[in-house]
């Protein structure tokens, strides 16, 4: 029996809602499930902000959360009830059954479970303070109940709860007397089967390992897999954690990191270390990569290789810290002065997180130039179970060295060559001497402004990153749901392709031909391979989250085709149903379709 | 005046070609003034390199822009010209990924101390093992004869037609505050003590700090001229203890007569020792020594 559950646990700040939700999702995966989870939590570290714990676990592959979840948990019903909505028909809510403090009218979660929804009131602070005499452990006590309450293994509970606390023996044993609590209070609840998780389905192969891990854990690890030598960065809300992991593993394996006063320091010492031939990379969010504009496009001109990881967040300026957005694409794509072509890759999932983050150091240094990897707050923070291969799938070196043409004096550091890459000598090398300026330069690399020698080296900058999208190894795009000509086609980048892929099955699902491509490579743009898509297309929809329609603008500077954009500034990922209802509107059916006509 | 020696060029050009630093100049000639102290900064900077016997290619000049700043294409070594102000992380990179090399940084006071400013403590705090050459003349050369942070008041310039209103800053005492572990300073018309200063620069280990007082020969005829510098300059009184940072800093402070020589210096661990001792500490493996660092060894000797 296919299993498809989705539980939330809503509450505020301070109240272990991410802890519990952690645990919960790890114990889930423990157990077999695939498991696709994004948390909501506010920016301010204390205080009463809400906190959104979500995860689907299934036995199918998912591509992203549901709209409605299948278990809902209320640690704070003052955040959860204004989501009593999203909890579906016959659906378990699990809440505090009492209160300590007087509550306005309608201030308790029993006054708003729905008709038809399932209420579950526990005593929650009161078996916390009995079992571990304080309050802290409500989330673990709610974590037991749901394992007593869905028959699941408790030493998979038990695990992923000594996982979390492992180098706290007191908060250890307080969360094992707390979830035993819960455990033995769900063995006196009355059980309905309306939530039944099915047996879980194992799909690894010999060799393989999975783990559930987020998109920047997921980064870090390509980037060791890919051989990192050095990291330079400067902590910013969401790419810190990338930093942050690969400062604990990098000393493991030999490598240095450092950091540096701001991000124009970092992405300078990224070229520095990039021009001795390291493996070098930075992370940051959009207000960062605004700082490294400039020094990118000293990579682009001096064609040095370097690795830019990039999580966006709501913006301009300051934003939306603890909001994601797709508001960044523009800049990756064209930022900074002058013609200053560079790859940019973005990932549409957490496995994609890996690739990206082991295949921009290939990129880097087979086409030396910068590569940026452009993520976002939800798929930094969207945890996946994800197959890990038993060799890494990356090339530990791909530079073109000159060899003895080095010696042959003098060595032209940007020859103009057939496939507008030069041999690329590094310090240290004898007679591979030369001078890397952010000045036009000619072939030896010394400063040159005649109008020939820029029109030549514009071209071998620009000309150079083609090969890039023929890269092997590598999906530079891809196409899902129906073959041949389809009524709507979905054309989307980055983490909102989950929710397209979403809509695009449950459209099928509905008898409308319909068909999704997700686009890695953004820059530069594969513009064969999408076009060929949309001559199969009759209506094209690109969902996205911002407010322009960046990426869509980026399809039309290179495909001359209407499309209708769906781009929205939630701050949250977009809803499957919202991109499903403009499919049935294109497909000229559903209640919209109808009003229209 | 009266031991003033005859030169003879063809005598001086044995002499030159001899010495083997011509080893490390290109064959693009400067694009500065004629008269430009630093044509004696580029002539020291090779000398030192050659007495030092650095292998060419394993010395890294980098800069950021400026006139002093078009210094790396003038040295036959690696070299990067980078973007005005970025000179020193770009080599806190360089040098981070490969210890074997030397690593020297030349840039101007603009460069330097306005907008490259924010990068310099940062530096010097580290301890990055690499060479600091500040090319001070006081003016924006590059752009035309401008105001910059060395600039003292009441100065005139295009951009301060009326006067120059802001305070000079004062490098070398901002640089010992920063913890800098060599700091010293020369002047471009001494050159015989201008090129001692930057070997012995070179040879130390972590961030060394030269500040070289130059001239602006074009657009600056009035303040920081050879014949006035040549006035104001003095040395180090001989008891000044180069291991006391506070007895330097006092003498830092003195910037209307400025002394030259060493003002301080200690040893204590590089950034990549630190880098090193975290690798240690973690578990890891250093990866492979590199064999490329007697030169530097034998000049500390």
């Amino acid at each position: 029996m296919a299993t498809d559950i989705q539980i939330s646990i809503i509450g505020s700040a301070g109240d272990g809602t991410i802890a519990a939700g952690d645990i919960l999702r790890n114990a889930f995966a423990g157990m077999g499930y695939k498991v696709i989870s994004f948390d909501v939590y506010p920016p301010e570290i204390r205080g009463f902000g809400k906190c959104i714990a979500r995860m689907r676990i299934t036995t199918e592959q998912a591509y992203s959360l549901k709209h409605k979840s299948d278990v809902m948990v209320s640690l704070d019903d003052s955040h959860a009830i204004p989501h009593a909505g999203e909890l579906r028909d016959c659906g378990a809510m699990i809440y505090e059954q009492g209160s300590i403090v007087r509550l306005p009218e309608g201030g308790h979660m029993s006054a708003h479970v729905g008709p038809g929804q399932l209420p579950y009131p526990l005593p929650i602070r009161e078996l916390s303070e009995k079992s571990t005499g304080a309050n802290r452990s409500r989330n673990i006590v709610v974590l037991g109940f749901i394992a007593g309450l869905f028959n699941l293994p408790a030493e998979g509970f038990r695990k992923a709860i000594g996982k979390k606390f492992r180098s706290k023996a007191a908060a250890a044993e307080a969360s094992e007397a707390a979830f035993k609590a819960g455990l033995d209070y769900a063995a006196k609840t009355f059980k309905l089967d309306d939530v039944v998780f099915g047996p879980p389905v194992s799909s690894v192969v010999a060799g393989s390992t999975v783990e559930m891990i987020n998109g920047n854990a997921a980064i870090v690890r390509g980037a060791l897999d890919a051989g990192i030598d050095t990291f330079f960065g400067y902590p910013i809300t969401p790419a810190t954690s990338i930093m942050e992991r690969l400062a604990s593993e990098m000393p493991k394996r030999g490598g240095r990191l450092l950091q540096t006063e701001d991000e124009i320091s970092a992405i300078s010492a990224v070229v520095g270390a990039g021009f001795t031939g390291a493996r070098a990379a930075t992370s940051t969010s959009g207000p960062g990569l605004s700082l490294m504009a400039e020094m990118l496009g000293m990579g682009v001109i001096g064609e040095v290789p370097s690795v830019v990881f990039v999580s966006q967040r709501g913006g301009p300026s300051t934003g939306m810290p603890t909001k994601t957005e797709q508001s960044d694409l523009h800049m990756a794509v064209y930022g900074g002065h002058g013609d200053a072509p560079r790859i940019v890759i973005a990932p549409t999932n957490v496995d994609g997180c890996y690739r990206c983050g082991g295949k921009a150091f290939e990129m880097a240094e087979a086409y030396q130039t910068p590569v940026i990897v452009l993520i976002d707050l939800y798929l930094s923070n969207r945890y996946e179970t994800v197959v890990f291969p038993a060799r890494p799938p990356f090339e530990a070196d791909m530079n073109r060295k000159p060899g003895k043409q080095a010696a042959a004096a003098p060595y032209k550091r940007y020859a103009l060559t057939a496939d507008h890459v030069s041999p690329r000598s590094v310090p240290g090398e004898k007679g591979g001497m030369h001078v890397v300026t952010g000045l036009e330069h000619n072939e030896l690399g010394r400063p040159n402004d005649s109008a020939e020698l820029h029109t030549a080296m514009s071209r071998k900058r620009h000309e150079k990153l083609k090969a890039a999208l023929r890269h092997p190894d590598f999906t530079h795009f891809k196409r899902f749901g129906d073959e041949g000509p389809v009524d709507v086609g979905l054309v989307a980048w980055g983490s909102t392709f989950g929710e397209c892929l979403e809509a695009m099955l449950k459209a099928r699902g509905e008898g409308i031909r319909c068909a999704a491509m997700k686009v890695v490579m953004l820059s530069p743009f594969p513009t064969h391979g999408v076009s060929a898509f949309l001559a199969d297309c009759k209506e094209v929809l690109v969902p996205e989250l911002n407010y322009e329609g960046q990426f869509a603008n980026l399809l039309q500077a290179n495909v001359a085709r209407q499309v209708t954009r769906l781009a929205r500034v939630p701050g949250e990922p977009m809803k499957v149903e919202e991109i499903l209802e403009e499919i049935r509107r294109l497909a000229g059916r559903g209640k919209s379709a109808q009003k229209a006509a | 005046m009266g031991d003033i020696k005859p030169v003879y060029l063809e005598e001086k050009l044995k002499e030159i070609e001899e010495s083997g630093r011509l080893d490390y100049r290109s064959k693009t000639l400067p694009t500065w003034c004629p008269g430009c102290g630093y044509f004696s900064i580029v002539e020291a900077v090779a000398a030192s390199l050659c007495e030092l016997n650095v292998p060419n290619e394993n010395a890294v000049v980098v800069s950021g822009i400026g006139c002093s700043s078009r210094f790396p294409f003038f040295v036959n070594t690696y070299g990067m010209h980078t973007l005005h102000g970025r000179a020193l992380p770009v080599a806190t990179g360089v040098k981070t990924a490969n210890d074997a090399l030397t690593v020297v940084v030349v840039g101007g006071d603009g460069d330097g101390f306005a907008i490259g400013g924010g990068h310099v403590p940062h530096a010097a705090r580290r301890n990055v093992d690499i060479t600091y050459l500040l090319f001070d003349n006081g003016i924006y050369g590059l752009t035309k004869g401008q105001t910059s942070p060395t600039s003292a008041i009441g100065f005139r310039t295009p951009t301060s037609p009326y006067e120059n209103p802001d305070r000079p800053l004062n490098p070398l005492l901002m640089v010992l505050s920063y913890g800098a572990s060599w700091v010293g300073q020369a002047y471009a018309g001494r050159p015989d003590h201008l090129h001692k200063m930057i070997t012995q620069a070179m040879a130390h280990r972590g961030f060394s700090y030269l500040h070289i007082l130059s001239p602006c020969v074009t657009f600056d005829k009035t303040h920081r001229t050879y014949s006035n510098l040549g006035m104001q300059v003095r040395d180090l009184p001989a008891d000044h203890e180069p291991t006391d940072r506070a007895a330097a800093m006092r003498e830092a402070m003195d910037d209307a007569l400025p002394a030259l020589g060493l003002y301080f210096r200690e040893e204590r661990p590089t950034l990549g020792d630190a880098l090193d001792g975290l690798v240690e500490k973690a578990g890891g493996e250093l990866p492979g020594k590199p064999a490329a660092k007697p030169a530097r060894k034998a000049a500390r000797r």
